[in-house]
């Protein structure tokens, strides 16, 4: 519970930030920063409940200081996290580099995501034109940050009381092999 | 046994948050449409929430940015600029405004009406914060319900049209800009009368659509709103003509527009504290009026 809590008042600092510093720079070169914790959860958290809740939570209250829909963010930042999880299972992450790109496909991937149930609720709108030259300096921000919010996150995590924060998961099957 | 009650058990959890949102896209969605209260309390808590943190957050730049402006560059010329720039701004929106009904009909008798017209009611609001999503353009504002600020309601700037209160809470307001990829404003050229769609493009600016091909259009005409929609008044600005694009074989042309509003500095707005007709009906039977309004007009 005290992670939970602890985790989620990062949520909001993020969002709070994310909102701050947005007035400043143009959009598209900003850094998602609550897309980037929740990433980030998905690499360094073992609690997949616990993830799973806190991502749903940060989605929710980011529709709620955006123009989307309410649980449009929330439902984006669940695939994301899932993802990150399911990423950190198969591909090995260890890495700044890999980090960064693992994160730019997901950025991409999560633009796309958008776009489509934008258009889908809203046809008449435009989202679905998200431009190259939109997502690609956004891609690139997110990559750049990727790393430094991964070993905050990581560190956050074990310091409010995960051993294995920051700690690739490798559960092992009762056959010994690695799952 | 315990691992495949957990694993169901998390599925279920994953199931459930899934099937939340969903619903709540598909609520929100029907709220836009009807204007319907559907947004629960908690929200409102966390919108009056936001406006004390962004600012606090805020603060450190805001201090770096108002030292530089008013002690480091000009001492004194930023404030008399400002008082220039109020003065200038309101001679100008009652030269639009008057330019406005002589077009429009050419007898005098209407300009006084519209001046009645326009002479609602505005509450000063600051810009606390915007989008935290990089893929809509919606701004927070620290005016809200105990303020009169209720969703439909136009806001403007000095300069022209900034956008629509989507949503309120007791101290807070979000509102969608004209550059939000959902927004869309039925305006006019101001010298030609030529009518089109305002549609935001995000990053990319606004673009004038719709516009009947051969329809005069040119490089540097005003386009304002025209206030066919009921959402906003007649005669505001919303942005200049960039580039006239070629319709080839289309029935329809578009521009690009560049905003009259300069949204990378805008700190102070002004909500009317007035809906438009369309508005009014749609919030008609609204009591707490959290829900966001419908973005076209």
């Amino acid at each position: 519970m005290k992670r939970v809590l602890g985790l989620l008042g990062l949520g909001a600092v993020a969002l709070t930030l994310q909102g701050a510093v947005a007035a400043f720079l143009p959009a598209r070169f900003c850094p998602d920063l609550s897309f980037l914790l929740v990433v980030a959860l998905g690499l360094c958290w073992r609690s997949a409940v616990g993830g799973v809740c806190v991502s749903g939570a940060i989605g929710f209250v980011t529709d709620l200081l955006s123009g989307s829909l309410l649980g449009q963010h929330a439902l984006l930042r669940l695939a994301a996290h899932a993802l990150a999880r399911l990423g950190n299972r198969h591909l090995s992450l260890r890495g700044m580099l890999p980090q960064a790109i693992f994160v730019a496909v997901l950025t991409c991937a999560n633009a796309f995501a958008m776009a489509l149930i934008t258009s889908f609720f809203s046809p008449g709108s435009a989202v679905a034109g998200i431009a190259v030259r939109e997502l690609l300096p956004q891609a690139l921000a997110n990559a750049l940050l990727a790393p430094l919010v991964i070993a905050l996150t990581a560190r956050t995590v074990a310091r409010l009381g995960d051993e294995d924060g920051g700690q690739r998961v490798l559960p092992l099957s009762p056959r010994g092999r690695i799952a | 046994m315990g691992e495949f009650r957990s694993r169901i058990a998390f599925s279920l959890l994953i199931a459930a948050l899934v099937a939340v949102a969903t619903i709540s896209m598909v609520v929100d969605r029907r709220s836009r449409l009807t204007g319907g209260n559907l947004l629960p309390g908690w929200t409102r808590i966390v919108l009056d929430a936001a406006v004390p943190l962004q600012k606090m957050v805020a603060l450190p730049f805001d201090v770096a940015r108002d030292t530089w402006t008013r002690y480091v560059a000009l001492v004194d010329v930023a404030d008399q600029n400002q008082a220039l720039r109020s003065q200038l701004a309101e001679l100008r929106e009652d030269n639009l405004q008057l330019r406005e009904a002589l077009v429009a009909s050419g007898r005098l008798e209407r300009i006084a009406e519209m001046r009645d017209d326009f002479d609602v009611p505005m509450r000063p609001a600051e810009l606390v914060g915007v989008d935290v999503s990089p893929w809509f353009r919606s701004v927070l504002l620290d005016r809200g319900q105990t303020d009169g600020v209720l969703s439909g309601m136009p806001v403007i700037s000095e300069d022209g049209l900034v956008g629509l209160v989507t949503a309120t809470s007791g101290r807070a307001a979000k509102s969608m800009t004209v550059l939000d990829r959902q927004s869309a404003v039925d305006a006019t050229v101001q010298r030609s009368r030529s009518r089109g769609i305002v549609r935001g493009r995000g990053s990319d600016g606004i673009v004038f659509e719709f516009v009947a091909r051969g329809a005069d259009v040119a490089v540097g005409d005003l386009v304002i709103t025209s206030g066919l929609g009921g959402v906003y008044p007649k005669g505001l600005r919303i942005g200049r003509v960039t580039a006239v694009s070629d319709p080839g074989a289309k029935l329809v042309q578009e521009a690009s527009l560049e905003p009259a509003v300069d949204f990378g500095r805008l700190e102070q707005v002004f909500v009317i504290l007035r809906r438009g007709p369309t508005m009014e009906l749609l919030y008609r039977a609204e009591d707490g009026d959290a829900a966001p309004a419908r973005p076209g007009t």
